[in-house]
């Protein structure tokens, strides 16, 4: 049976947890473990068995960190694919095999992770797809099965974000929340928009250059709720609780100390990324202001939901792929054996093209 | 132009003064490899960077304009041009002005220019053609050398001219005077003190040696590896706020 980490008395950084942060993390923090409370010991992925709700577990900070990735067909080319692997070498989807909440409290192999955050705070985990400062608009593939991390491609040719000056690339590691879905056909309250069909967006801000396909633990900030193209894209904001300040930034009032232009680089980041392709500005919901952590985790908590729903079929997914290994409870769950067979058609790795030099243009607009 | 540092990137290479044939190495401060900081916004370098050949900035001649001696190195450029250029391309470049760096008290002209074949080149002929169409370009060049060596300890640096850049006919004087304390130098009427001028086409130079002189000198450096890897501290991004 899977506990989950209640609020305990370790605290890194003593008076810095606060009272008054608590109790508005009790409440998130509450309805989370309602939400998940559902769990039920940890699965070893051998065959299906029936049980309630089991959600997928590979248990453990440590066993993420020892999820690893094979490439299939050649970097930068269409044919490319990053598939993952659980801990014991299986294939799995990042889009569904991968717990949502990071760490339990069973989890004895690494304790010094722990100490990072302080005890009432939730723990995610991540899919890198975009190191920071990189270009290739990499992503999971949610209409593939087992959804491996591919390059996107827009009117044919292989997609890399522009340059906006005074940016480089992303000027974050990009990612995502395994477990969620931001679903097309409900409309959003806040934002009026419906949901972009993909896994809710994380940008980890801490300082370290993660790579596409690693999951990393982090701890959610706040949130931006921007609208994409006329479509609802939250953005979370969270750092790594590896990161040597995880333990100073606990909300989005200590990026906006810690970092400070960050927050604001990021809006004008998203408001300004694709003008270079000749899409227009893009707008937000709640005037561009970044919600807190709370807010975000309700946001997380809600596109958790719309995914349950996608793998247990109440939802239409339309193309998405929700095929996978470790929701056993799911239609969709499939065997070892044919994981490994989808993974096996895929091209050979290979070594990868040299990318244009269209690439490095920076771009300044007129602002 | 000899590009030294290709824009976004951190390693500080540079040409080795001291060095016979003045290969490029990268700078090594308090035993470390040096490699810039990132100062946020910026990532790195914000253009390639690099020296104008056959010219030297003369650390025994104060400067006139900034009243600081010189930094006792060929004089810097920074390439604004669209490609991100490799470390040693030699590249022509068109001249649009330059900034008065005062660097730890040293004069340190930084020439602002275009490579040649950048597809925009002939739009660009003097400084305010780079304010027009690369809004924020000079603002960020004068933040990023002010800054730059504030993570390291150092305090901000310093400008003459109230870091207004100065447009192309000054830039090409400055050029000019540096090319005439760098002829000094190679035709030994001036002291380069510890300075290498071995060449091998400046003829009427004494430090003139032999194609297969030359050739030795390289083959007595250790044969070229594998890279080593970038310690990650490297992708440390500052932030702080601007005095």
């Amino acid at each position: 049976m899977l506990r989950l980490p209640a609020g305990r008395a370790e605290e890194a950084d003593g008076a810095e947890g606060g009272t008054s942060m608590r109790a508005g993390l009790g409440q998130a923090w509450r309805g989370l473990r309602l939400l998940l409370s559902a769990r039920s010991g940890p699965c070893s992925g051998a065959g299906r068995r029936r049980r309630r709700l089991a959600l997928p577990l590979c248990s453990g900070l440590s066993t993420m960190a020892r999820c690893g990735t094979e490439p299939r067909g050649r970097p930068h080319s269409p044919e490319y694919r990053l598939y993952f692997k659980n801990a014991e070498g299986k294939y799995i989807s990042p889009f569904h095999d991968i717990p949502l909440l990071a760490g339990s409290k069973e989890d004895k192999e690494v304790p010094a992770k722990r100490s990072k955050t302080n005890g009432s705070e939730v723990v995610f985990n991540m899919v890198v797809e975009v190191p920071r400062w990189s270009n290739a608009k990499m992503e999971i593939a949610t209409k593939e099965p087992l959804n491996p991390i591919k390059q996107d491609i827009k009117r044919g040719k292989l997609r890399y974000v522009a340059n906006i000056f005074p940016h480089k690339g992303y000027i974050w590691n990009y990612g995502a929340l395994p477990q969620t879905w931001e679903d097309p056909r409900h409309k959003d309250k806040d934002t009026g928009c419906c949901g972009d069909n993909d896994p809710i967006d994380v940008c980890e801000i801490g300082t370290k250059v993660h790579s596409p396909g690693e999951i990393i633990q982090v701890k959610v900030l706040g949130v931006l709720a921007l609208i994409d193209e006329g479509e609802t894209d939250w953005k979370i904001i969270a750092i790594s609780v590896d990161d040597p300040e995880a333990q100073k930034i606990h909300d989005i009032d200590d990026v906006k100390k810690h970092k400070p232009g960050y927050l604001e680089a990021t809006a004008e980041w998203f408001r300004l990324y694709k003008v270079p392709d000749d899409k227009p500005e893009n707008q937000f919901a709640f005037n561009g202001e970044f919600k807190d952590k709370d807010f975000a985790v309700e946001i997380i908590k809600s596109t958790h939901e719309y995914w349950k729903a996608l793998l247990h079929k109440k939802a239409d997914g339309g193309a998405i792929k929700c095929t996978n290994v470790l929701v056993h409870d799911s239609p969709f769950c499939c065997s070892e054996e044919d994981a490994r067979l989808i993974v096996q058609s895929a091209p050979p790795p290979a070594s990868g093209d040299s990318v244009s030099a269209e690439v490095d243009v920076w771009h300044f607009l007129n602002k | 132009m000899v590009v030294e540092v290709p824009r976004w990137t951190n390693a500080k290479m540079e040409i080795a003064t001291k060095d016979r044939l003045n290969p490029i190495k990268q700078d090594v401060k308090k035993g470390k490899l040096r490699y810039v900081a990132n100062v946020f916004p910026h990532k790195g370098y914000i253009w390639n960077y690099g020296a104008i050949p056959q010219t030297w900035e003369h650390p025994g001649h104060k400067d006139e304009n900034t009243g600081y001696y010189g930094d006792n190195d060929p004089i810097d450029v920074c390439e604004i041009g669209s490609k991100v250029c490799s470390r040693g391309e030699v590249i022509k470049v068109k001249v649009l002005g330059t900034l008065a760096l005062i660097d730890e008290g040293e004069t340190d002209w930084k020439v602002i220019a275009i490579n040649i074949e950048d597809p925009e080149a002939a739009k660009y002929n003097n400084i305010d053609d780079v304010r027009k169409m690369k809004p924020g370009y000079l603002e960020a060049t004068v933040d990023w050398f002010r800054r730059y060596k504030v993570p390291d300890g150092k305090p901000e640096n310093q400008f003459a001219f109230n870091e207004e850049f100065k447009d192309k006919d000054f830039a090409i004087n400055i050029i000019k005077s540096t090319h005439e304390h760098w002829t000094a130098l190679v035709s030994k009427t001036t002291d380069g003190g510890e300075i290498n001028c071995t060449n091998t086409t400046v003829s009427d130079s004494s430090f003139c040696i032999s194609q297969e002189s030359a050739k030795a000198t390289v083959e007595a450096v250790p044969p070229f590896g594998t890279a080593n890897t970038i310690p990650p501290e490297v992708d440390k991004w500052f932030y702080y706020q601007k005095n």
